[in-house]
């Protein structure tokens, strides 16, 4: 049983680590490009950009609590 | 030039540096003001737990202190003491501060996990959750340039 717990608890923050990593690279990534497409619009960029990070990384950050929580408390 | 074209120039990204300070001093001002109103909401939501029992109110207030130390350790990292000017900069620094963050929260995450006994966990989950969604409300809501992109 106690196996399974840590099968369980690798995937949740594994999983949760490779979404997160995703989703902010892919953000990265747009705000390159929209960098070097309008330069003068990098300050309003980096605004949204720091937003949508706020967004992108919640998810997976409550997967990685109960994760944790399953660790210490299973 | 008139206030109304200064908003205009504004609005559309296009502010000089003078202007883009202030507009990042804005922004800055406006997150945090966000971070203070989920900070209330967590106190109250213990203050309302408290009438029920003392141990769901305080697991309650650390669900919400374990959102508001990484978010507001990021944000004052990334909008207060950044100095980065270049996009490759910002880039970098917004990297090394989302991996801090989230090293941050597992980090506290485990302490309260070991440390406080008894715990009531559904509690600490629901503010959490709580949080998260009011905070992309909040930010939703209130930058209203982002609802047009």
């Amino acid at each position: 049983m106690a196996e399974l717990l840590f099968i369980a608890v690798a995937l949740l923050l594994g999983l949760s680590a490779l979404a997160g990593a995703l989703g902010v690279s892919l953000l990265g990534g747009k705000f390159l490009e929209g960098a070097a497409r309008q330069p003068e619009l990098v300050p309003l960029l980096r605004s949204q950009f720091f937003i949508v990070v706020g967004l992108v990384d919640a998810v997976p950050m409550i997967g990685v609590g109960m994760a944790l929580y399953m660790l210490f408390a299973g | 030039m008139s206030q109304d074209q200064e908003k205009r120039i504004e609005s559309a990204g296009l502010a000089s540096n003078a202007g883009r300070s202030k507009q990042s001093r804005r922004f800055a001002m406006q997150y945090f003001r966000i971070l203070l109103v989920q900070l209330a909401l967590t106190c109250l939501l213990a203050l309302l737990l408290m009438l029920k029992d003392f141990v769901t109110a305080y697991s309650a207030l650390i669900g919400g202190l374990l959102y508001l130390m990484p978010a507001g350790w990021f944000s004052l990292r990334v909008l207060v003491k950044n100095t980065a000017q270049t996009p490759r900069e910002i880039l970098a620094n917004m990297y090394i501060s989302e991996t801090v963050k989230v090293l941050l929260a597992v980090a506290l995450f485990s302490l309260v996990f070991m440390l406080v006994e008894p715990l009531n966990a559904g509690a600490l989950f629901v503010t959490y959750i709580l949080l998260q969604v009011t905070g992309w409300y909040l930010q939703l809501k209130l930058n209203q340039r982002f609802l047009k992109l």
